[in-house]
């Protein structure tokens, strides 16, 4: 992509025999793509399949309807479950993308006692699995009445160490002249952070933001814990839930495929954010 | 001597400092000032950070390690044992049962998605046409959480669904792939995370494809290597780090698996499935057993950190700055 190759008679020999394995690897390509897409689409039919009439995998519907869809949102608490899926996921991106930036922007500009010890605490914390501290997470919630709440689910994920480590390696590498010609022009402290760091850091903002929502979105373990009753549950816990009750598989892939949407249309929308970060190798899965 | 060098050193400075004292002592206090000034508004911007690290991730870690060594109840009636639920965990077979299925979930999950997500990598990097679209539907399964993946595949996994019709067609099965034998559920379970997880690890692998010297392959084709052999011995070699980043980060990821068997086999059949998560899980919130529940725990945190230290190790020329 990056270089041209010199024209010799090597070249066109070259060019000729490449477009020709070109066919084997779009061919391996689109077989591996069925694997991927074919789940998906079966999510699909299944959920616009009319009730009782003949589907997969054993016919394929003759029409298409969204009852099931409008449906899914009278069984058990579906509504609420969308709305708590997203304030955990929507006050999480804004939440730990402003706190994250705010605390990059001391670890690197600011000298302060402790900064090196509190930077490499956070680092540190990276390596600690949640599910290590999944029990005294839970017992400190517990004991702070937070359990089967909204902020009781929300408030001990917003301690995310990679975002602080991701944000900081970005602001690193920006030149200190910014932030003199900010002083000399007297900007204060809050200003230059909100008006000159913030825009400098987009572009790992919008990969943050992507992967924070995703990571809250289809979340399972700790939602499952906090939240016991059935007005508690985000999507995922109650789509969860759905699977092991008298659902019929229409109402199951119509949850499924409700819960998706908003992690499709954002892919679509921030396409390139994604492959960026996962390119800068920051990001775990 | 010193006495000596002494005054004269004090009469040196001392008419440069008459000299300089009401600007120097001046600029020293300003510089003071300034970076007491520049103190606080580090702590002030990094606040919000501590409190929320300090109350929720400093204190649940140090937690962890402390509630193990107790049998703690939800009343907070806490009996401090020692190393007691260490004993326990490992005289329990369930325990075993959990760390062996784990295990041979992981020696089936990590090689299998390193090759999915290699293969895709690889291939994406041959194409000239299209590569952004394959990547894009290559991607899509890894936007869907675990459990819509666990739901999909347990229809796609049933008796009666698409993959044991199909075979039947065939004159073949059916099929229990979430009811046979443990290495058989095992194996549904891996594919299952495969599936929804390869995407990512594809476009680790693409980078580093990316990343190599196109020369270097150009070299290979000039002496005349194969396909395959300039894979093996020129786009292999180099991809080593990265190679070596994704097996690690996906055998922690391989531990870590709850999700999709909370909802496709609930552990089962007969604990074939029963994965030490599910175990902690199980321990902590069927049981009430916290103490116990954070010793499992701790066996997590220790298999995790000795595969973030080697990877440390391996990658700290890179990483370290």
């Amino acid at each position: 992509m990056t270089t041209t190759l010199p024209s010799t008679t090597l070249g066109k020999e070259r060019r000729h025999s490449g477009r020709r394995r070109r066919i084997g690897p779009t061919l391996a390509l689109t077989v591996i793509s069925l694997f991927t897409v074919a789940p998906l689409l079966a999510v699909v039919v299944l959920a616009l399949s009319p009730e009782d009439a003949p589907t997969l995998p054993h016919a394929i519907p003759g029409s298409l309807t969204l009852d099931n869809i409008t449906r899914i949102f009278d069984v058990g608490e579906f509504p609420l479950w969308l709305w708590n899926s997203f304030v955990y996921s929507a006050v999480s991106v804004v939440v730990i993308l402003l706190t994250a930036s705010m605390a990059a922007y001391a670890l690197v500009r600011k000298r302060f006692p402790g900064r090196n010890a509190l930077l490499w605490s956070i680092v540190a914390t990276l390596m600690v699995p949640m599910q290590a501290t999944l029990i005294p997470t839970f017992i400190l919630v517990s004991r702070m009445e937070g359990v089967n709440t909204l902020w009781g689910l929300t408030l001990p994920t917003l301690a995310n160490a990679q975002a602080v480590f991701l944000i900081r390696q970005f602001v690193r590498d920006l030149p200190d002249e910014i932030f003199d010609a900010a002083r000399i022009d007297g900007a204060g402290e809050w200003r230059t952070f909100v008006q000159i760091l913030l825009p400098l850091i987009r572009p790992i903002l919008a990969t943050l933001a992507i992967f924070v929502f995703l990571w809250h979105w289809n979340d399972l373990l700790w939602p499952l814990v906090v939240g016991q009753t059935d007005e508690a549950r985000t999507l995922t816990v109650g789509l969860a839930t759905l699977n092991t009750e008298t659902v019929s598989t229409a109402g199951i892939m119509s949850a499924a495929l409700v819960s998706f949407i908003p992690c499709l249309v954002i892919f679509m929308v921030l396409q390139r954010h994604i492959v960026a970060g996962i390119a800068a190798g920051g990001i775990k899965g | 001597m010193s006495v000596q060098t002494l005054p004269s050193k004090a009469s040196d400075a001392r008419p440069s400092r008459l000299r300089t004292t009401p600007t120097d002592a001046n600029g020293q206090d300003a510089r003071r000032r300034q970076r007491r000034r520049e103190a606080v508004t580090g702590i002030l911007f990094v606040l919000p950070t501590l409190v929320i690290f300090g109350v929720f991730k400093f204190l649940p870690v140090l937690g962890a390690g402390a509630m193990s060594l107790t049998q703690y109840r939800l009343n907070g009636d806490v009996t401090f044992l020692g190393t007691d639920n260490y004993t326990r965990l490992f005289d329990d077979p369930h325990f075993w049962e959990s760390l062996g299925a784990t295990g041979a979930y992981v020696v089936l999950f990590v090689p299998l998605i390193i090759v999915v997500s290699l293969a895709g990598a690889v291939l994406l990097n041959k194409l000239v046409r299209f590569s952004g679209t394959f990547r894009a539907v290559l991607f899509v399964p890894y936007l869907s959480s675990f459990v819509m993946a666990g739901i999909v595949w347990s229809w796609i996994f049933d008796l009666d669904g698409p993959l044991n019709t199909a075979l039947g067609g065939l004159g073949l099965g059916p099929v229990p792939f979430l009811s046979g034998d443990q290495w058989l559920v095992l194996g549904s379970l891996a594919l299952v995370s495969v599936w929804k997880g390869f995407g990512y690890s594809m476009l680790v692998f693409l980078a580093g494809l990316k990343a190599q010297p196109a020369e270097v392959h150009e070299a290979a084709r000039i002496d005349g290597a194969s396909n395959w052999q300039a894979f093996r011995h020129v786009t292999l070699p180099l991809l080593k780090p990265v190679l070596f980043f994704v097996l690690v980060i996906e055998t922690i990821v391989g531990f870590q698996v709850f999700d999709t068997i909370y909802v496709m086999t609930g552990g089962g059949p007969n604990r074939a499935s029963y994965s030490l998560i599910y175990f902690l899980y199980d321990q902590g919130f069927k049981f009430l057993d916290f103490g116990y529940a954070a010793a499992a725990g701790m066996v997590l945190f220790a298999v995790v950190l000795i595969l973030s230290l080697i990877q440390r190790r391996f990658v700290e020329g890179k990483d370290a700055q």
